[in-house]
């Protein structure tokens, strides 16, 4: 966890910190706005937790099952605080094994280096495993990764995003043959690539970010363009006027109106719009 | 126009390429930003100061070159930027057959705007 | 009981759950103050076009302007024009490529806020002192 020392009030120094400021936890427009008649969210179960529970909290879980041809519901589990761990991973694992075997995420590092386990929590995008239960609200609500197509409860279908980061072609381009040892950099020219080589391709950011929603066909979204930077600023590469000409459209890149949500919740502390002018000029 | 098969995620994701444009309007919402800077102060000013007075003061104060001249620059600058600003707007939001309508309505209209305030500002000067 | 390709698979909420913060609300704020400012750019062409007209258009204009209705429309359009100036300039800094570390997004995001209620108060402030001095 981040240091937890005094801060200024809304000001947010690091992107672990909850959101203060915004009273509202979600946008004043109807819960079904917009949404297609087969992704409508209606009510589900709720599971009360093992007799002889003293410590409990809510958690509201996005659930979405695609064999029984029914619409996603919302499944309210009741954890047990003193029977499971700190993280919202911990809890769904724990509502995995003691209370719905069904249950259904991806997780595998449970350290916050993977990725696997990135999904909404209380409105933010964030990975599971590093958001401790402490932190959520009351009534913690889980939903998988914003708009994405959903294989199954919280497990999103990352193809097309993975996708539009292959499009980037994100390996070494050089017509210089390889040299007998490494291909050398300078630690400045190194120094260039942080920032930007720590992603872990959670694609929090690129869930969280507006134009995505809204053009993610063809806008390539936060983390896509930050890989491209980070092969545009590797010294290395010998393709960074064609890279450029490959970005240089409206819609691939001048889709990110700097909203800057991908900074606010990448649970790297990563700044994906920082690219963006440098990509531009 | 045909459409290009999309049966891999990559092919979707490459659509039909980069159309390698859109730098030249960024830069054009840029300068036109820059520029309105000090056209919009300048118009805010003049209009707080001209609070109460009647047609033959506003006709005196936009006569003078200076006036006209940043009158002229304002309109141009800001219905460039209004035209650039509206059509990403169109572009996010709307995606069927009607965003090109949308699009050459808005631009005729803030071209058709920008002349007939420049037209007015230089017929103030006969006016009243 | 379908399959799941025949189906389709659901999206998931979006706009519908995600939490509103500080970086997406000023953002759609500034869109929004833009299109209340296109809207007024349009005005702005008709009272010059009334202007050019002669006195009495315009003193037909300025007497609508003078209502309530008109003053609250001009408060509305005052705090947008600030708002947007405000939010504008915070863009072109970001396009100059500084102040992308969330302390410099949060502070000067609040700065814009604060910025454009006191210069809307500021506008009102001095344009009816001198309307009354």
């Amino acid at each position: 966890m981040m240091g937890k020392e005094k801060r200024l009030p809304l000001i947010i120094d690091s992107s672990d910190q909850l959101p203060s400021a915004t009273i509202l936890k979600r946008f004043p427009l109807p819960r079904n706005f917009g949404v297609a008649p087969d992704s409508r969210i209606e009510e589900g179960q709720v599971w009360k937790a093992p007799a002889g529970a003293s410590r409990t909290k809510a958690f509201t879980i996005y659930r979405y099952d695609p064999d029984s041809g029914d619409n996603p519901t919302l499944d309210i589990f009741e954890v047990d605080l003193d029977d499971c761990g700190p993280m919202v991973l911990d809890a769904l694992i724990w509502i995995k094994n003691k209370i719905d075997p069904t249950l259904t995420f991806r997780r595998s590092c449970r350290e916050g280096v993977c990725g696997s386990c990135a999904m909404n929590i209380d409105g933010t995008n964030w990975l599971a495993c590093t958001r401790e239960i402490a932190e959520t609200d009351e009534a913690g609500r889980i939903y998988p990764l914003s708009n994405m197509r959903i294989v199954k409860d919280l497990v999103p279908d990352l193809t097309h995003v993975f996708a539009q980061y292959a499009a980037m072609e994100p390996w070494l381009h050089s017509k210089t043959p390889a040299p007998e040892n490494e291909r050398l950099q300078s630690p400045e020219e190194r120094s260039e690539l942080d920032g930007y080589y720590e992603c872990i391709l959670c694609f929090c950011c690129t869930s969280g970010c507006p134009s995505h929603w809204w053009n993610g066909d063809r806008f390539l979204g936060p983390a896509a363009l930050l890989q491209a930077y980070r092969w545009l600023a590797d010294t290395r590469d010998e393709a960074t006027g064609q890279r450029l000409d490959d970005l240089e459209d409206p819609f691939r890149l001048y889709r990110c109106h700097t909203i800057l949500n991908c900074t606010r919740t990448c649970p790297k502390g990563g700044t994906p719009a920082r690219r963006s002018p440098r990509s531009r000029k | 126009m045909r459409k290009v098969p999309t049966p891999t995620p990559l092919n979707h994701a490459l659509a039909l390429g980069s159309s390698r444009k859109g730098a030249g309007e960024w830069w054009a919402e840029r300068l036109s930003a820059i520029a309105l800077i000090p056209l919009t102060i300048w118009f805010a000013a003049s209009v707080i100061a001209l609070t109460g007075s009647d047609h033959a003061a506003f006709v005196a104060w936009l006569k003078t070159p200076f006036a006209t001249i940043c009158m002229i620059l304002l309109l141009i600058a800001l219905f460039h930027h209004t035209a650039l600003g509206l059509q990403v707007i169109i572009e996010d939001y709307v995606h069927s057959g009607a965003k090109f309508a949308a699009i050459i309505a808005t631009r005729l209209g803030c071209f058709a705007l920008a002349v007939a305030g420049i037209v007015a500002t230089l017929r103030i000067p006969f006016a009243g | 009981m379908s399959s799941p390709g025949a189906r389709g698979r659901p999206l998931s909420p979006n706009i519908q759950i995600y939490r509103p913060q500080l970086t997406s609300v000023l953002s759609i704020a500034n869109r929004i103050t833009g299109v209340i400012l296109s809207a007024f750019a349009v005005l702005m062409v008709v009272w010059l076009i009334a202007a050019a007209s002669g006195p009495q258009p315009f003193s037909t204009v300025q007497r609508s302007i003078g209502s309530l209705f008109g003053q609250i429309l001009m408060l509305g359009f005052t705090f947008s024009f600030f708002m947007h100036l405000c939010g504008g300039i915070r863009h072109l800094i970001w396009d100059t490529g500084h102040g992308f570390e969330l302390r410099s997004i949060y502070a000067s995001g609040w700065a814009v806020v604060v910025a454009s209620i006191l210069l809307t108060a500021l506008t009102w402030g001095v344009s009816i002192w001198m309307g009354v001095g």
